[in-house]
């Protein structure tokens, strides 16, 4: 090529522009950073609160916090051990109950549903995440508990009178409804549609070559479904749980309306007890003292259960959206 | 297979100041280095073709000459690309004001969620702020340049979005000359498109060369041909062969060129 | 055509239908039935739900459920005006509140924190906030703001719901821009336009549905919200005081007040406050959906 030319010969060179402001440009990106910074300014937050409003309770009751099962006012001492056993107790039913539920509702979803189903029945339970909490409350209080004293609670009760073990576990002492299986079941049906959106999502996403495969050499839709589908959605099925174990182990509204409320600590899962959510909403606004750092330590536990089983989750359920 | 390429009539100016200059320029993508030791003179008012097989670094080096590679922070370059005698990679350089003076139309038709009218109004909006009347003109002059203006004049209120493929590109181009850049970058303007907006496209080019330094990347050899008076045969990140377009094609130096362009490999 | 008959015919192999075992049939139908009765069995609690809101709340609507406040202890009538009003006030202040921090915070993620650790981080950790119980962000509300200031307030409120939404919209508002097409961006920067406007004028723009969408269903989420207003807003039976400090009416804090009191009024207006609350909150939901079917 020939040599540059000399660029102040270039014809028509337009005069320089001014260019728009700056200031715009690094106000925005910084407000966006700050907004962004935000979202972990509040977890910390949310965690250093905790800690400081719940730290009188945990330095007067010491580790007897957790598991003491003694909650008085009167003489301020607060034990948590009924509260997290409710608590956990109640998740779990909630899983027991949930977990299959959503598990066939997803398959239903992906895989009997006829295409122009689909579409409604997954909004209609996604609908169920939308009801607000304390309706399932109402819901709860008001129809399903009445219905379980009589039908459940009431003839379960007659049986397993004086049996050992399942007479502890099943007896309910005064058959009212309320009680920590009301209150797992009622958890079951809320945390349906996180399960089941999710686990619907990671079906979806599975190739249909592997589906069409395992058809292809005579596999039925359940063979399909246990051994292809379900060890492939795997890891991510065990994420979503865990993700609707958060849900159900903070739920507020609805587990103060059928759980009953009972301070002290059952064998029978069919006698009232409390959740740490359900204690705090119910004694808060009355609270004052060390009551009130009590209830605020109960939210502590609260926090870092959930907060460990949703990093769990969200690890879970990453894993395999990457792929 | 040469005989085959309908080469335009050249018209030639060697005399032609160079717009840019490209010295020893090397690009990186992270660790990889993309580009190796460029150096080319793209020539004022003339179109420049960059040709070569997939992967070649052909659409790193267009995307080059206005910074756009910026946006990407693992994306370095490093050498002279000296526009009108400014290192245009150096830091000095104001990016946004660059790219308001280089030009850029995209692979795909890029309009965006806005009217017409606005979508053209956007880059003079940017930097401008004409009365309506004039802006009007502006408008309607770039439209009228990219040979849409007859086909939208009655509906400039609506979405750039609902226009057809062919008409969305122009209207990028329309886009692009209304802000009156120096250079403009065309990045396989046309392989997205049908062959009759194809043509239009290219007709477009041909007579936009009279006001603005075009560079063009395409894998289609005969359009290079066609509409360029310079044309750089790219391969592995590297300048094989850079001459007037009918050099290149009738009479390359290097067998690797004259390999590509008789469609022996590529 | 014609064929020849062979002198000998070969004999057919074998039937070999009937091959699957019927325990194996058994178990697919079981299946079937099972995974369908499930579903059957969810759809019905969402309707029952629905049915008794409508039986037992119907009955509670009138005039006065909107015009008048809520009755004291023992009074004949009342209604729900100032609850109504109070849920508006603290749901928009809420949504005030997310809706800036949420959107500029899921900018960030989509546009600038490409590849960054910390965006990662972000990322993670609003993902944790999204599924965090919501009697924590009230608790937190409460000892940040309602103690240290002395006494609930409505803005105690707003602030406690704004926070339930905010991962809501940075989820969305990300998740929305990155659907956003790179070229586009690319074009908008072509032309010289700072990142600061690619994304304002084009980017959101091309992403507004799906951003509005989140933002309703934000909405929706904290709307029926009640754990965290007992800790911030409380409640009040008369209508607020213009500066939304002391307590600030509501109608979810009502419902849960109202539900299990001995006065069958107040009973009748917790119903009617559910039914009310309720289906807001699915029509809302509805309108999000339909907005996303409806840009794509």
């Amino acid at each position: 090529m020939t040599a540059v030319t000399d660029p102040m010969s270039i014809p028509a060179a337009r005069p320089q522009r001014k260019t728009p402001k700056g200031t715009f440009d690094i106000v925005f990106r910084n407000a966006s950073f700050g907004s962004a910074l935000l979202v972990l300014v509040l977890l910390a937050g949310i965690m250093i609160s905790m800690i400081i409003g719940g730290w009188p309770a945990f330095r007067e009751m010491g580790l007897g916090f957790i598991t003491s099962s003694v909650w008085d006012t009167q003489n301020d001492q607060y034990g948590a051990w009924p509260a997290i056993v409710g608590t956990l107790s109640t998740a779990l039913i909630a899983l027991l109950v949930g977990v299959p539920l959503s598990l066939g509702i997803a398959v239903f979803l992906t895989q009997l549903a006829p295409p122009w189903f689909k579409q409604p029945v997954s909004t209609t339970i996604e609908l169920l995440a939308a009801v607000p909490s304390i309706i399932y409350g109402m819901w709860g209080l008001f129809v399903f508990v009445p219905l379980f004293a009589a039908y459940v609670q009431q003839p379960v009760s007659r049986v397993v009178e004086g049996m050992p073990i399942v007479g502890t576990i099943f007896y309910a002492a005064s058959p009212s409804g309320l009680g920590i299986l009301s209150a797992g079941i009622i958890l079951a049906f809320m945390i349906i549609p996180f399960i089941a959106s999710i686990v619907r999502d990671m079906l979806d996403q599975i190739p249909s070559v592997l589906r069409e495969s395992a058809y292809g050499i005579g596999a039925t839709t359940w063979e399909v479904v246990r051994h292809v589908l379900v060890p492939q959605a795997g890891v991510s099925i065990i994420g979503a749980i865990m993700l609707g174990l958060g849900r159900a182990l903070g739920e507020t509204m609805a587990v103060t309306f059928v759980v009953g409320n009972a301070n002290r600590l059952s064998a029978s899962i069919m006698d009232p007890g409390s959740t740490i959510a359900s204690r705090i909403a119910n004694e808060f606004n009355e609270a004052i003292g060390l009551q009130l750092n009590a209830l605020i330590a109960l939210g502590c536990i609260l926090f870092f259960v959930t907060f460990v089983v949703l990093v769990i989750a969200r690890i879970l359920v990453a894993r395999v959206k990457a792929f | 297979m040469l005989s085959t390429l309908e080469l335009s009539p050249q018209t030639l100016d060697a005399a032609a100041p160079v717009r840019i200059a490209v010295k020893n320029l090397d690009f990186y993508y992270g660790e990889h280095k993309a580009l190796k030791n460029i150096n080319l003179d793209f020539r004022d008012r003339h179109v420049t073709a960059l040709i070569g097989p997939s992967g070649c670094g052909k659409s790193t080096l267009l995307r080059i000459f206005n910074r756009i590679y910026s946006l990407y922070p693992e994306q370095r370059a490093t050498g002279e690309i000296l526009l009108d005698g400014r290192n245009i990679i150096s830091n000095e350089v104001d990016v946004n004001e660059l790219r308001s003076r280089v030009g850029m139309v995209f692979q795909k038709p890029t309009p965006f969620p806005m009217s017409i009218y606005d979508n053209v109004a956007f880059g003079i909006r940017l930097y401008e702020k004409p009365p309506k009347s004039e802006l009007d003109d502006r408008v309607e002059g770039a439209l009228r340049r990219a040979a849409l203006w007859d086909e939208v004049k009655d509906k400039l209120k609506s979405s750039g979005m609902g226009l057809s493929g062919g008409q969305q590109q122009r209207l990028c181009i329309a886009r692009t000359i209304a802000q009156k850049p120096e250079v403009i970058l065309f990045d396989e303007p046309t392989s997205a498109l049908d062959p009759i907006s194809t043509g239009k496209i290219e007709d477009l080019l041909e007579q936009l060369k009279s006001d603005f330094t075009i560079a063009i990347v395409t894998h289609n050899m005969q359009q290079a041909a066609r509409i360029s008076q310079y044309t750089a045969f790219m391969y592995l990140g590297e300048v094989i062969e850079f001459a007037p377009t009918n050099t290149i094609f009738m009479n390359p130096a290097k067998k690797q060129t004259q390999d590509y362009v008789t469609g022996r490999f590529g | 055509m014609s064929m020849a008959t062979p002198s000998t015919v070969r004999a057919l192999p074998p039937s070999t239908w009937g091959r699957v075992r019927q325990s194996r049939r058994a178990a697919d139908r079981a299946m079937k039935i099972i995974a369908t009765g499930f579903t059957l069995l969810a759809i019905t609690v969402l309707f029952w739900i629905l049915g008794m809101l409508i039986v037992k709340g119907v009955g509670g609507l009138s005039i006065a459920t909107f015009t008048q406040t809520m009755p004291g202890p023992g009074s004949e009538g009342g209604g729900l005006a100032n609850a109504i009003v109070g849920s508006v006030v603290l749901t928009f202040l809420g949504i005030a509140v997310a809706t800036p921090v949420g959107v500029l915070a899921g900018t960030y993620l989509a546009e600038y924190g490409k590849g960054s650790k910390l965006a990662d981080l972000i990322r993670f950790i609003n993902d944790i906030l999204l599924s965090a119980p919501s009697i924590l962000i009230g608790l937190f509300v409460y000892v940040i703001l309602v103690e240290p200031l002395g006494g609930y307030s409505g803005w105690a409120g707003g602030v406690a719901l704004g926070i339930i939404a905010i991962p809501v919209i940075v989820r969305t508002t990300e998740d929305m821009l990155r659907l956003v097409p790179g070229p586009l961006r690319e074009a908008g920067s072509a032309l010289g336009a700072p990142p600061s406007v690619v994304i304002t004028s084009i980017t959101w723009k091309a992403a507004k549905s799906g951003m509005v969408t989140g933002i309703l269903l934000a909405l929706a989420r904290i709307a029926g919200e009640t754990a965290p207003l007992i800790f911030t807003a409380l409640n009040n039976s008369f209508w607020f005081s213009p500066t939304l400090l002391g307590g600030v009416s509501n109608l979810p804090v009502t419902i849960y007040q109202f539900a299990s009191a001995p006065y069958e009024n107040w009973q009748q207006l917790a119903w009617a406050g559910s039914l009310i609350i309720t289906l807001s909150i699915l029509v809302l939901s509805l309108v999000a959906r339909r907005i996303v079917a409806g840009g794509k």
